[in-house]
This record gives structure tokens, C-alpha cells and sequence, in this order.
């Protein structure tokens, strides 16, 4: 089945001046984890730097509501996140995105729909009900309905399932605002 | 009870209220990323009343009335005037207003409705009205929480009302 649809791996450019680690503040070297052993960092955490206060909190949040153990399914949170991404038009996110959702769940081909015909593709039911909600949720807050989180109950996420599925589509409605507002992805350079 | 168990309308006796306690970490996280947003402690001189503003104005236009008025609330305490309470109530802006409010208020507005339409012209035109990299950065953290907020409250009001 991994022998199917590829999504290109892409790097991220800023639109503004990143902090240069060599004339960073404490604060900002302590919130880019920057040591005598790791200097390198990407333009995306030395953009964010310019205020480490907000970076610091946001990024543990993410890492929490992406990676914590137990409850949603890891592929799942990933979708949540690609879907956010195709909503906003975040090509770099959804690009990350697609990739770690197809290594979790080795299901190119859903990845492939939503490539090729958008969120408003046909998915199979359990997979309709996480986009739909996700797409609703990411596009018109308003608009989600009883009937959406009906439909994730009756395919049997636990309301703590739900409750991760909600907050990785609503952290990438945060990070598809950052990324794709502060910059823009482009090819990797050949090396 | 923090805001986000109160305005998503969660019971402590309820099984949503119980299953987002099972994660500690996304209930703090969003208290403390609030705080380093709306109230930071280097605000990069825009002050925690226009942040209180802005997060009412994008928390109307997302559709949560009860949101906006706890930053409201938030604006009332750090000290109000007509330009903000304009600002928070979602209204049009003075026409003499300086290029500095206007372009923090069209980026939240922007980013808040169409954030897909996003492009390099609007951060220069940021830039052009005179914000720095540090206030480009804190006035887009600020953006995103709200929206991300929002979305809490909304998918969490939701499941309280799921069996």
C-alpha cells in the first residue's frame, strides 16, 4: 500500500528576518534551546524567537496535543492537522502533515484523495467523519453540528479521543495562522 | 472551572469535564499560553488593553459572543477608551485613525476570516506601518490563540452535548 501516492518534502521561508542566534538575548538562546553543542536552528523556531515569551508556552502545548501517550490514535491527530492545513491552505503544514500521517497509517491513498480532489473528496465513512468534523471546525467554528460528533461517537471515539481530535485540528488552526502568515514553503535545495 | 470548561459550557460532574482532565497538560498549556499572549510580561509596546480589544473583535467575527465578552472584561480592566471599545465591538475604524492601529487590526481581522489568502504583501504592509519583527511575531501569536480558543470552546461545547 506505501508504494503509492508521495507527498514532497518542502522547507520553509520567512518573510521577515529571523533572530541570528549570534545576536540573540538569553531568553531567546534559552527559548531556541540553543548550546555550545546545538547551534543549528531552523528559520521557522529563530522567527518565532522574536518573542520567546509566546513560543515557549505554544510550543510545549503543541507537543502535548500532538505527541502526548495514551487516548486519539497518533495517525488520527495527524489528520486533524492536514486537514486544518488544506482548510487554511498552509502547503508547508499540510506537506509535514501528510508525510507523518501516511509513515503512521500507511494510508497514501487518503492522502491522495485529498491532494487530488480537496476535503470535499469521498473517504471511507470512519475517515469522512474525522475529516468533516475537522474541515468544519477549521473553516466556520459556527457551523460544526451535534450530528459531526455524533457521527465520530458512532464510528467509537471515546469523548477523550475526541477531545485530542479536537485539539489537533484547533492547534493547527494556531500554526497554519503562523506559517503560512510568516512565510511561505519553497523546494529543498539540492545539497 | 478555568474559562475554557466555563464558556464551553462544561458540568464538573459531566464526562467531557472528566476526560479533558485526564489531559493536565492541554488545560494549563492554554491558561499559560493565554497569559504570554494577552497579558505577556515584554509586550513589545502593544499593551494588554489593544490585545484585549483585538482578541474580543476576532472572537465576534469567529461567532462566540461569550468569548468576546470575557475579553471584554479583560479590556475594562486594563483600561478602556472609545477607540478600543470600538475596536472590541467589532465596528468600523475612525478614518483619522494612525497606520499603526489600522494595520494590527486588519492583520487580526484578515487572518481571523481568510487566513488562506495570507501573503508576503501583508506582512510588508505591517512592516510599512511601522511594527518591528518582535511585534509582527507577538500580534500573529496573539491571532492564532484566539482562533485556537475559539475552537476549543466550540468542539468542546459540542461533545458536552453528545451522549
Amino acid at each position: 500500500m506505501s508504494a503509492g501516492f508521495k507527498v514532497k518534502a518542502l522547507e520553509w521561508a520567512p518573510y521577515i528576518e529571523p533572530v541570528e542566534v549570534a545576536n540573540a538575548t538569553g531568553e531567546q538562546l534559552a527559548a531556541m534551546q540553543v548550546t555550545p553543542s546545538n547551534t543549528k536552528v531552523s528559520p521557522y523556531v529563530r522567527t518565532l524567537a522574536h518573542d520567546p515569551e509566546s513560543y515557549v508556552a505554544r510550543t510545549k502545548l503543541f507537543n502535548a496535543i500532538m505527541y502526548a501517550n495514551g487516548g486519539l490514535d497518533r495517525a488520527d491527530r495527524e489528520l486533524g492537522a492536514l486537514t486544518a492545513s488544506a482548510v487554511n491552505r498552509c502547503v508547508y503544514c499540510a506537506s509535514v502533515h501528510a508525510r507523518r500521517y501516511i509513515e503512521l497509517s500507511d494510508r497514501s491513498d487518503v492522502v491522495e484523495e485529498i491532494y487530488m480532489h480537496g476535503l470535499g473528496g469521498s473517504f471511507e465513512p470512519k475517515i469522512q467523519a474525522i475529516v468533516d468534523f475537522c474541515r468544519t471546525l477549521s473553516e466556520t467554528p459556527s457551523r460544526v453540528t451535534k450530528e459531526q460528533v455524533e457521527a465520530l461517537r458512532g464510528h467509537g471515539f471515546s469523548k477523550s479521543e475526541i477531545i485530542d481530535l479536537i485539539h489537533s485540528a484547533a492547534i493547527f488552526g494556531w500554526a497554519n495562522r503562523l506559517m503560512h502568515v510568516l512565510g511561505h514553503s519553497v523546494p529543498i535545495e539540492a545539497k | 472551572m478555568d474559562q475554557i470548561d466555563i464558556l464551553s459550557g462544561l458540568e464538573p460532574a459531566s464526562e467531557t469535564y472528566r476526560a479533558r482532565r485526564e489531559r493536565p497538560e492541554f488545560v494549563s498549556g492554554a491558561e499559560l499560553c493565554r497569559k504570554t499572549v494577552l497579558t505577556p510580561q515584554n509586550g513589545f509596546e502593544i499593551s494588554h488593553a489593544m490585545r484585549a480589544a483585538l482578541a474580543a473583535r476576532m472572537a465576534r467575527f469567529i461567532g462566540r459572543e461569550d468569548l468576546a465578552r470575557t475579553y471584554d472584561l479583560m479590556l475594562d480592566e486594563a483600561g478602556i477608551n472609545e477607540l478600543l471599545t470600538t475596536i472590541a465591538a467589532a465596528g468600523d475604524l475612525p478614518e483619522d485613525l494612525d497606520a499603526f492601529t489600522v494595520a494590527l487590526v486588519r492583520q487580526a481581522d484578515l487572518v481571523t476570516k481568510t487566513p488562506r489568502d495570507s501573503s508576503r504583501a501583508d506582512i510588508e504592509r505591517l512592516q510599512a506601518a511601522g511594527l518591528s519583527s518582535p511585534q509582527i511575531i507577538a500580534l500573529s501569536e496573539l491571532i492564532a490563540f484566539v482562533n485556537f480558543e475559539a475552537r476549543v470552546i466550540v468542539g468542546l461545547s459540542i461533545l458536552e452535548l453528545v451522549a
